[in-house]
């Protein structure tokens, strides 16, 4: 693996990918790319077209149209060269049941033009880097729990230091303590290689990574960093605010400080008191006065908090609208 | 290249560790030596226009349909059904070092086999043959036949690995290979029984079923005769079957 060429701009680019099954089509002109070091959210809901497109840019499944590269090499034209680049652990993570963790990972290392003399330094790295050594080297790989197999698809992945590396649902099945695990590792890859990690545990991508590419039944719904897509996809801020008063009463004190302010019907706590929601536009100066002029107002009030939007809102947000909002340059 | 002896390396050190491999063995040599002792036995019995060796030889179809798909099978049908060859096509290894390796793998395997069977006349031999008395065995009829198993196997091997590439069931990739061989070889016997020199109509048949007379070639080696048609029928035929298989791989992947 020869570090003599030039980094690209892109570490991963996919160019108005398409793949369709006959009449089917699982993914429509999607344009992503990762940048070298980055490591990259892959988010969706089922049947989104993660998985194709994954294997697509791994080699594995050849696209309909549209270009895939990785380390500025096509795919489709230079397979070997791309996969030289490349690691892909894929959904199920499939590993030969029948062979000891350490044979595996040598055959694997040989098979990724690992230089033969650094086969065996290459093999205790990772394994030592995914915490195999003592409970798993000397293992046949069928024996192993999920959460061991599931590290030995990582330690597989990055065996030849790639440039790029692809895993798709690394966490699935995996306990909170193996998940902590899993998440240190990716983390501490960042820099070194880029990684495009699809996983349904949205608080997880929110940790580990730089950016999110989201898709929607084939289409490219939103990208970006976590921050720049708040902003995009939810405009406004929320707030949660437990008082003694009628929703008309809030909403007019709410209005004195900011006539864009939203209150909902609110729900009835303990002890007659009620929990609203005000919702305010992202910019509004009222977001640092509300608090303060509901107490001036004399309000009966005991609690007000802003709620924070995660992933997970931002991810509700881009899967409901519609595909080619997304599109962006 | 250093990928394929990569793959070479794990298929034979695989196809060692296998159950698989040492059930058909056993199936093999128990088969060959049933055979062999029958032959045997027929020739105690009253003289005969054979000698035991060519006798047990002359049945080589039976290992080749009860065998060679029990080997074949699971080389890509199993590894599609666990997924590791999708695994495996992630590396920078070509589908047609993988292919091979396979390939290579299982003929060796089934060569070793034969060369097993040799151990058979070799101890009757042994024990009851006297110095210079090649009626029990041959040795140049046990070199011609080994030669044309072989030979033959290339063919039969590339077969199997082609029909185990169609499925992810071992079970269906065994009987895919079973039909394949079955029809192979009823072909190649129907060309010698079959009275084509007399059937005008048929002329055009003649040249193609004088290259099919599978056991035609058996006599051939046997008889020390080494015809180049034969060899490249069965060379072709592997390169056809192996490259039907890299396509294969390469559009189910």
């Amino acid at each position: 693996m020869s570090d003599a060429a030039p980094q690209p701009e892109a570490a991963v680019a996919a160019e108005r990918l398409t793949k369709r099954y006959g009449s089917l089509t699982a993914i429509e002109d999607l344009t992503f790319s990762v940048a070298p070091g980055e490591v990259v959210g892959f988010l969706g809901p089922n049947g989104a077209g993660k998985s194709t497109t994954m294997r697509i840019l791994s080699g594995t499944m050849a696209g309909t149209s549209g270009r895939a590269s990785i380390w500025g090499v096509s795919v489709a034209l230079h397979p070997a060269e791309a996969k030289r680049h490349m690691a892909y652990m894929p959904e199920n993570n499939p590993l030969p049941e029948d062979l000891r963790v350490e044979e595996y990972l040598r055959l694997r290392a040989r098979l990724k033009d690992v230089a033969p003399d650094q086969v065996d330094a290459r093999v205790a790295k990772v394994m030592e880097d995914c915490d195999l050594v003592r409970r798993a080297s000397g293992r046949l790989i069928g024996q192993l729990s999920k959460g061991f197999r599931q590290r030995v698809g990582i330690a597989d992945a990055i065996l030849a230091q790639p440039k790029v590396v692809i895993l798709d649902e690394p966490t699935i099945g995996l306990d909170p303590h193996q998940i902590l695990g899993i998440r240190d590792l990716i983390r501490s890859l960042r820099g070194r290689m880029a990684v495009l990690i699809s996983s349904h545990i949205l608080h997880e991508v929110e940790q580990v990574c730089d950016k999110v590419v989201i898709i929607n039944r084939g289409r490219l719904v939103a990208q970006g960093r976590t921050d720049d897509l708040r902003r995009e996809l939810l405009p406004h801020v929320g707030f949660t605010v437990v008082a003694k008063a009628a929703p008309s009463e809030l909403a007019a004190l709410c209005a004195a400080s900011d006539p864009a302010a939203e209150v909902d019907a609110g729900t009835p706590v303990d002890g007659g008191w009620t929990r609203y929601r005000v919702t305010l536009p992202a910019g509004s100066p009222a977001r640092e006065t509300l608090a303060a002029g509901l107490m001036r107002a004399g309000l009966p009030l005991r609690e007000i908090a802003e709620e924070r939007y995660g992933l997970e809102d931002i991810f509700l947000a881009a899967t409901r609208r519609s595909p080619a909002d997304g599109r962006r340059p | 290249m250093r990928h394929f002896r990569t793959l070479l390396a794990h298929e034979l050190r695989s196809a060692l560790l296998s159950g698989n491999t040492w059930a058909s063995a056993a199936l093999f040599l128990a088969l060959m030596g049933g055979i062999h002792f029958f032959a045997l036995l027929e020739c105690s019995r009253a003289p005969q226009p054979w000698t035991p060796v060519e006798a047990t030889f002359r049945l080589f179809w039976l290992p080749l349909l009860c065998v060679l798909p029990l080997l074949t099978m699971r080389s890509f049908a199993e590894e599609r059904r666990s997924g590791t060859l999708s695994a495996l096509l992630t590396t920078p290894a070509s589908t047609a070092a993988i292919v091979w390796a396979k390939f290579l793998a299982a003929w060796l395997t089934w060569a070793a086999f034969w060369c097993a069977f040799l151990a058979f006349p070799w101890i009757v031999q042994a024990r009851l043959g006297t110095a210079g008395d090649q009626r029990l065995g041959d040795p140049a009829t046990l070199f011609g036949g080994l030669c044309f198993v072989l030979v033959s196997g290339l063919l039969h091997v590339a077969l199997g690995i082609l029909c185990s590439c169609l499925t992810r069931s071992a079970a269906l990739a065994a009987l895919l290979t079973f039909i394949c061989l079955l029809g192979l070889t009823a072909i190649g016997g129907a060309m010698e029984s079959l009275p084509i020199e007399s059937w005008s109509w048929l002329g055009w048949l003649r040249e193609p079923a004088a290259h099919l007379r599978t056991f035609g070639h058996l006599q051939d080696f046997a008889g020390g005769i080494l015809d180049s048609r034969p060899l490249v029928l069965y060379v072709t035929g592997m390169m056809l079957a192996l490259g039907l298989s890299v396509l294969a791989v390469e559009g189910q992947e």
